[in-house]
């Protein structure tokens, strides 16, 4: 499992919804200082947890999510979080898009294989959706959802748990 | 119709709802904003021209509470406070200008776009073969834009995982270091009205901040009213401003 961008770079990484969340969180604390966002953070913690993550994400050369699945849990998330500071979360959002370089690819109902809409739901289908499209490029999916996990583990699919990138001992 | 002609009573809701839903998210931004400006992280973005953190007043207020906004604006036991609003305003707004100002200078100056392609070429070069480097081709784009919004924001380090990480970890000194407050690029002066936008917000929000919190001070103390509500199980019957979100 690559732990930094050392020297090898990885071809694509998928992302779901929590690990952008994450991202978007913690700079938004470190760096502008939204500390009663401090309490929304699950993985990323400190400086270190965050530095390994991003390491991580920039040892692949290509990511991707879709649209508007994980578009719509970052919109859910948002709308829970104190109205006065929502605009300048989505702001944060689209920045980190921006200055990621993340693609973001929809995929359609139609699409999907029935079995993972009943099995995972529309977001976590369609992400299954693009490894499966994008097999061919040896994707990895990063996420921050335990039973998913174990779900892209079962169905074949590489992945890895935020966890697993921010945990010291990656 | 005559402002507000008697004082209001003891833990007056209205005066709570100016300490919860105005003073305090305020005096939040404004804390906010003293420890952005110093450092010159000024979170401008050239797509909106805009400060992304440092807003006019009224956005850091809930639109929801707005008419405690005016209400309080309208009561004379907080006069002056809207004059202090307007002067924080406008001069936002002077420093927004000035940075974009600066920016159409830099973007629109032949020597700053030849050595931002000179630095691309570089880092072109210097990519080949390395898996470390993001995809020159994927920051080429706009590149002279992000450069001079990170010299404007005074940005040092950029996260690993954004594409220009690299380039700028590379490449910040020359453009910044290389240049005697953008002479060589015919910006001088505009960087100078810039930088000089930037200390006189940071003087009125100083100000400003220390009036709001002197203000909450005396409403509290005057109207025996907590600086925050207390929640409502520990409010011991104290008329406590709830929100119900």
């Amino acid at each position: 499992m690559p732990t930094s961008a050392t020297s090898k770079r990885h071809e694509l990484l998928i992302l779901d919804t929590g690990p952008i969340r994450e991202l978007v969180l913690f700079h938004a604390i470190s760096e502008f200082r939204f500390e009663r966002l401090r309490a929304h953070l699950r993985f990323i913690d400190d400086a270190e947890s965050y530095r390994r993550c991003s390491e991580f994400v920039a040892s692949y050369s290509n990511r991707l999510t879709t649209s508007a699945g994980v578009v719509v849990e970052l919109y859910h998330w948002i709308r829970e979080t104190d109205e006065r500071g929502r605009n300048k979360l989505w702001g944060r959002v689209y920045d980190e898009f921006r200055n990621m370089g993340i693609n973001e690819e929809v995929v359609k109902l139609l699409h999907m294989d029935p079995t993972f809409i009943v099995r995972y739901g529309p977001v976590d289908g369609s992400l299954l959706e693009l490894a499966r499209r994008h097999l061919p490029r040896n994707p990895l999916i990063l996420t921050a959802d335990w039973p998913f996990h174990g779900e892209c583990t079962k169905s074949g699919f590489r992945v890895s748990h935020l966890d697993q990138i921010t945990a010291r001992t990656a | 119709m005559a402002a507000n002609a008697e004082a209001p009573p003891p833990r007056s809701n209205r005066v709570q709802a100016w300490v919860y839903a105005i003073l305090n998210p305020l005096i939040e931004s404004l804390r906010r904003e003293l420890q952005l400006l110093p450092r010159g992280n000024l979170s401008w973005r050239f797509y909106s021209r805009k400060c992304e953190y440092i807003r006019p007043i009224v956005e850091y207020i809930d639109g929801d509470q707005l008419p405690n906004l005016e209400d309080f604006l309208a009561d004379r036991l907080n006069e002056g406070f809207a004059s202090y609003f307007d002067v924080h305003d406008s001069n936002l707004s002077v420093l927004e200008t000035s940075a974009a100002v600066f920016f159409d200078g830099l973007t629109h100056s032949r020597r700053f776009l030849n050595e931002v392609e000179k630095a691309f070429d570089e880092y072109k070069a210097r990519s080949e073969g390395k898996p470390l480097y993001p995809d020159p081709a994927l920051i080429e784009r706009d590149l002279p834009k992000y450069v001079a919004e990170y010299l404007i924001n005074k940005v040092e380090l950029l996260p690993s995982h954004y594409m220009t990480h690299k380039f700028w970890e590379e490449f910040r000194n020359r453009f910044e270091l290389s240049v005697a407050e953008f002479e060589p690029y015919g910006e001088r002066e505009s960087f100078q009205k810039f930088r000089q936008s930037v200390l006189t917000l940071n003087g009125i929000s100083q100000e400003l901040l220390g009036g709001l919190e002197q203000h909450r001070y005396g409403l509290c103390s005057t109207y025996d009213i907590p600086a925050a509500p207390l929640p409502v199980n520990a409010s011991h019957g104290v008329d406590a401003y709830i929100r119900n979100k």
